[in-house]
């Protein structure tokens, strides 16, 4: 009952703040009812998609400071055990979901011990080794369908099929994945006046600082790590429902890892609200940018070009995200 | 027999170029404790800069050497000065997303000029000539020459940072940038140095390479992560480190060779099944993981 009490008080937030985030989420809730493109609503579940995965990145590399670049091991494990279970046993989605859950948990405390001995630049580059270790594994592993991947065929299904995840209108995946956001916000902001929380933060402070005060630095970053694991295997469980083929080339590659951390850090690494402003921003303007750029006027890699330049701006003029920017105004103000 | 030493002496002479691609990053790395994920790029450039010098010019890659490596030179104190250093400024995640979109840019810019296409060169002097070492081991002329000159421009970068003047400015830079600058050195120009050296060296091995492996945009992030490997496996910062490491990596690089001779000497079944081409690069990556966790200090990295 705490818990989610805690979960659901938003109280320290300016009112400024609430108002915004309540329109926002009416706006999500009411968007399909609008008339829309299907290209605007597959940009929707993205950005959907990659708040989730941005909330889960900024538990650890947010409130943690461990910038972790590997996330797309967790977004392969969490598709793949979803995808082989449905397609060689036909066990539904909410069955495999926690079992893959479990895996990329597993995965994590095998990988998090040795890992998390490292610091910086070298915890970051071990992140960015174990995952693409972990693809070329995937990518000769007959289970998982080698380097072909798998494919979901929504044929043999009756949908819509609410058990296994199987649609034809993008709707219902919509409405699945936002409520999986909702949660995500609540858990984050249950999380982040938990003990671990606040001991996260400490370590991100000063490591020595928390150590000497009691703190178990090293099992708090394997469990804050898992818990972020958790968050991204969720949503590749989703994501092999969604896209139906999936391979370990597009799953698992290194530019989905640098994509989670990147929008968590453009919207504010360390914010409840970051990640989601992080891929509100970069996952339209992503998919836009290609479509009218790429696509249209037959200029290839021009889309992630002027992408590369808001990366380099923010990098150089402000590390600390659009949230960084809010808040400097805000403190401005005050004083 | 002749598989496992032909292996052996392939995965040494690609050693010697990859200790090479390594040296920039090691360099850069040294003088101001930032990880350059555009390496990789900058090696693509080198490569382009020196297939189309070739081309243009009708003559073998090796003689337009020191057009990559001027272009290198230049494009690593533009990158500096029109972009590092502002990120210098910053925390370190910035820095290591900073570079990442560096790398990004590069890559989708060389796409949009270049085109998606592998591009080779054939009309090399040395393409095709090989030298029979006996005991059925072949080396082609064009890595042997390739591993020789980057033995010769290693050399030439060890000398210059230890040998001269403004090496000496720059080891000082990265022991302590502020003493530094207290005794009278511009870090700022040594640092714009380090990034020029870093680049041209890596621009000379991918002109090196040119002969024997295709161009295409998107074959820095192989480099970066091998380039990455050597330089945790010498220790970060160290130059005689990066050589040897990069000798360690190349032989890693060539485990499947090596596999293939134990699987024909014991004659078994299992080990034939095993896609081990597949998983060629899934060493490189796993070795420096297992170094990272076993030495986090390399094997010639400064006690710090």
């Amino acid at each position: 009952m705490e818990a989610i009490k805690n979960a659901l008080d938003f109280s320290d937030f300016p009112r400024l703040d609430l108002i915004v985030v309540g329109l926002i989420a009416v706006f999500l809730l009411v968007f399909p009812v609008f008339p829309h493109s299907s290209f605007a609503m597959a940009t929707m579940i993205q950005f959907l998609m990659f708040s989730i995965y941005g909330m889960g990145w900024n538990t650890i590399g947010g409130y943690g400071g461990q910038v972790d670049l590997g996330k797309a091991q967790y977004v392969g494990i969490g598709a793949f055990t979803t995808a082989v279970m449905l397609i060689r046993w036909d066990i539904p989605f909410w069955f495999s979901m926690p079992i893959g859950i479990f895996f990329a948990v597993c995965w994590s405390f095998i990988i998090g011990y040795p890992l998390f001995r490292l610091k910086g630049h070298y915890f970051a580059i071990a992140t960015i080794a174990t995952s693409l270790v972990l693809k070329d594994i995937f990518e000769v592993w007959d289970l998982v369908g080698a380097a072909r991947g798998l494919e979901i065929s929504p044929i043999k299904y009756s949908p819509p099929d609410f058990l296994r995840l199987i649609f034809i209108e993008d709707i219902y995946y919509y409405y699945v994945i936002l409520g999986f956001f909702f949660v995500g916000i609540l858990y984050v902001n249950w999380f982040r006046k938990s003990r671990l929380g606040f001991q996260l933060r400490s370590i991100k402070d000063n490591e020595d600082m928390a150590r000497s005060l009691g703190i178990n630095v090293h099992l708090a970053k394997v469990k804050t790590y898992a818990i972020a694991t958790a968050f991204v295997s969720v949503v590749g469980s989703f994501h092999a429902c969604y896209i139906k083929n999936i391979e370990p080339a597009d799953t698992m590659s290194l530019d989905i890892s640098i994509l989670i951390a990147l929008m968590a850090m453009l919207g504010g690494a360390g914010s409840l609200w970051g990640p989601v402003i992080g891929a509100g921003i970069l996952i339209p303007l992503k998919s836009y940018l290609k479509d009218w750029l790429g696509a249209q006027a037959g200029l290839v890699g021009i889309d992630l070009i002027i992408y590369a330049g808001i990366i380099m701006l923010v990098s150089a003029v402000e590390p600390r995200g659009i949230w960084g920017i809010v808040e400097k105004v805000r403190r401005r103000k005050r004083s | 027999m002749d598989i496992l030493v032909s292996s052996l002496v392939a995965g040494l002479l690609i050693g010697m170029v990859l200790a090479l691609v390594a040296l920039g990053l090691t360099v850069i790395f040294g003088v101001m404790d930032i990880i350059n994920f555009a390496h990789g790029e900058f090696l693509m450039i080198g490569m382009y800069a020196g297939l189309f010098a070739a081309q243009s010019t009708g003559m073998d890659p090796l003689f337009t050497l020191p057009v990559a490596a001027v272009v290198g030179f230049l494009l690593g104190i533009i990158c500096y000065f029109g972009f590092i250093k502002f990120v210098l400024r910053g925390p370190m995640v910035a820095q290591l997303l900073g570079t990442f979109g560096l790398m990004l840019f590069l890559r989708n810019l060389a796409l949009l000029i270049f085109g998606s296409e592998d591009r080779s060169l054939h009309h090399g002097i040395l393409v095709g000539k090989s030298f029979d070492l006996g005991m059925g081991v072949i080396m082609p002329a064009t890595k042997l020459a390739a591993a020789g000159l980057s033995v010769v421009a290693f050399m030439a970068v060890w000398l210059l940072m230890n040998r001269t003047k403004i090496g000496k400015a720059l080891t000082a830079t990265s022991l302590n940038a502020q003493g530094a600058r207290y005794m009278g050195i511009p870090t700022e120009r040594m640092n714009a140095l380090a990034w020029g050296i870093g680049g041209g060296s890596v621009t000379i091995a991918g002109a090196l390479i040119v002969n024997f492996w295709s161009v295409n945009p998107f074959m820095g992030i192989l480099f970066t992560m091998i380039a990455f490997a050597i330089v945790a496996l010498g220790g970060f910062g160290s130059v005689p480190g990066a050589f040897f490491a990069g000798l360690v990596v190349g032989i890693i690089m060539e485990i499947p060779g090596i596999w293939d001779f134990f699987t024909y000497t014991f004659d078994s079944d299992w080990m034939a099944d095993v896609p081990m081409t597949s998983l060629k690069y899934m060493w490189v990556y796993l070795a420096y993981f297992v170094i990272m966790v076993v030495r986090p200090r390399g094997l010639f990295g400064w006690r710090q």
